[in-house]
């Protein structure tokens, strides 16, 4: 069985939009793979791409170039479509059906047998934390109960490999959180995520690799660990308020007052030791020292600027 | 074939639920009852009254409701983005229109149902009885909706509400005065004829699902007297499925290679 679940290679869509068929280039080059039992998250800022590859690798639209495999099969395909489970951006359901009846729907369209469906729907309803909504139509829902059926929907036919377009969209810090556990969970039952967000602190949470996508182009594809440098980007030392003489800042270091004390930023390649050294001789009480690695939000900026300075 | 009727079940239960045609439905419910009352200012030709206009109801209503219903139903979905949800899963496109318009079916079946218990309800007011030839017109009528409802599928695919009922409507009357269109031609000269016997045979006859008047096998029919017979029931059936079936196929055509943005 192979170990990559879903390939874009050089994946491409140009619109033409409006009476004069303007041309915009909506994604420039998408290239990466998910891998078997990873939580893969498609990060970039609004308009940068990922609905669009997203709906490319779907089959919803269609590539201008490049080439789309899911589960081994070139995309659109029926087989690979079954056991596949996606959840649209900001969904919109029949408002006028009732979970259940939602669910029992799409079970019908995954092929699953009416009994097993019930079942299927019962227990996804549960899953997503809607029971006490069950019989309730969708019209009734609010924006973060939607999103919980659409990924109840994505599940419904027992799928391998699930996609998410921004799944944390319009949730509150609960909802978020319990999408994160969600998403672990499905990892841990073996299946494979891959969701689109902008939203990097649960990226920092939920995912072993990430793609990043500027201007519909990818700028980076792997795990965390090694996008992010391991350099030190500064230090800070907290030290205790009134204690001692503070040492002489070096060039290009900052000192402000916090609720623990007074906080020294050291930019990288400073003396560190230096400063620690003079700030003991001084009588200082130093409280902490925290070297600040880059973090994805530093990451994430870097790459954005990037991407506007070459284009 | 559970998909394609998980569809159809699906867009009927989306219909039934639209205030506007119940609104339509009413309508043409007044319009039937209310030749009750136009009937009685005949004199001894109340019967003939509320057949004639008891069926022009229907036909009316009936294209009204399959326009609005044909390009609704499809375009709604594109536009409320559901198909979203529904086409990335294991459903190809081509079953995705065909449940939608099976669905539509159902939903203008049961409407006409409707508007036919409510004729013979009058008719039988009025001592009269729905008989073969008004059943024969009415299933006419069916198909003459069939067809219609294919011709908004088609349009709605690649285009909006209101230009897709403006082409639909316009298709209707066409095809519904393909036999004065024809009589033109002689006005017009070979090349003229030509073009136009060529548009005829494009467009669809639905002159064909309203005979009552016409003359079919040299003999005029009537819904009051002589109506057609069984094979003219058969071939109008044939042609009205064989035109709505090619027309699908344009459809599902249109909506494989269409990007859902």
């Amino acid at each position: 069985m192979s170990d990559v679940v879903l390939r874009a290679d050089g994946l491409a869509k140009t619109f033409r939009l409006g009476f004069w068929r303007k041309r915009v280039e909506a994604v420039k080059e998408a290239s990466f793979e998910v891998r078997r039992g990873e939580v893969f998250g498609y990060l970039g800022p609004n308009g940068s791409g990922k609905t669009t590859t997203l709906k490319m690798l779907m089959g919803l639209v269609f590539p201008t170039r490049g080439r789309a495999e899911v589960l081994g099969r070139k995309v659109p395909d029926r087989a690979a479509k079954r056991r596949l489970g996606y959840l649209p951006e900001s969904p919109y359901f029949y408002e006028y059906l009732t979970p259940e009846e939602f669910l029992d729907l799409v079970g019908a369209l995954c092929d699953v047998r009416r009994g097993e469906r019930r079942k299927r729907a019962a227990a996804l309803i549960s899953r997503v934390g809607l029971d006490h909504a069950r019989g309730r139509p969708l019209r009734k829902f609010s924006k973060g109960m939607l999103q919980r059926i659409g990924i109840a929907q994505a599940l419904m036919g027992d799928p391998e490999l699930v996609v998410l377009d921004e799944p944390m969209t319009g949730l509150d810090p609960i909802g978020r959180k319990e999408i994160r556990d969600l998403m672990l969970e499905l990892k841990r039952e073996g299946r494979t995520v891959l969701y689109s967000t902008h939203i990097l602190p649960d990226v920092e949470l939920t995912c072993d690799r990430v793609a990043m996508i500027f201007a519909g182009r990818i700028r980076s594809v792997g795990p965390l660990a090694e996008l992010l440098t391991a350099r030190v980007l500064s230090t800070e030392i907290c030290l205790a308020r009134g204690t001692g003489v503070t040492p002489a800042l070096p060039p290009g270091a900052s000192l402000r007052d916090s609720p623990d004390g007074m906080l020294v930023d050291l930019p990288a390649g400073s003396d560190v030791d230096g400063f620690l050294r003079a700030a003991l001789a001084g009588s200082c009480g130093i409280t902490a020292v925290t070297p600040r690695h880059e973090s994805l939000e530093d990451l994430f900026v870097r790459q954005a600027e990037a991407e506007a300075s070459s284009s | 074939m559970n998909r394609i009727v998980a569809i159809a079940w699906n867009t009927f239960r989306e219909a039934v639920r639209n205030k506007i045609l119940y609104s339509l439905l009413f309508f043409a419910v007044l319009l039937i009852v209310s030749a009750l009352a136009i009937g009685n200012l005949t004199l001894h030709e109340e019967v003939r009254t509320i057949r004639d206009i008891g069926l022009f109801g229907i036909d009316i209503f009936g294209v009204i409701i399959a326009i609005f219903v044909g390009v609704n139903l499809l375009y709604k979905e594109l536009d409320l983005k559901t198909v979203y949800t529904i086409l990335p899963k294991p459903l190809w496109r081509w079953e995705f229109v065909l449940g939608k318009w099976l669905g539509m079916l159902l939903t203008l079946a049961v409407q006409m149902l409707v508007m036919g218990l409510v004729l013979g309800g009058v008719l039988a007011a009025e001592g009269s009885r729905f008989d073969v030839a008004t059943a024969k017109a009415v299933w006419l009528l069916f198909v003459n909706v069939m067809l219609v409802t294919s011709m908004a599928v088609f349009f709605s695919a690649f285009s909006s509400p209101f230009l897709s009922g403006f082409f639909a409507l316009g298709c209707f009357v066409v095809g519904r005065s393909i036999p004065d269109i024809r009589a033109l031609g002689g006005k017009l000269g070979r090349v003229g004829q030509g073009g136009l016997d060529l548009f005829c045979a494009v467009m669809p006859n639905l002159h064909l699902f309203y005979p009552s008047g016409a003359i079919v096998g040299a003999e005029e029919v009537s819904v009051h007297r002589q109506f057609v017979g069984a094979d003219y029931l058969l071939s109008a059936t044939g042609y009205g499925v064989a035109y709505s079936i090619v027309v699908l196929v344009l459809a599902m055509l249109v909506f494989r290679k269409r990007d859902f943005v």
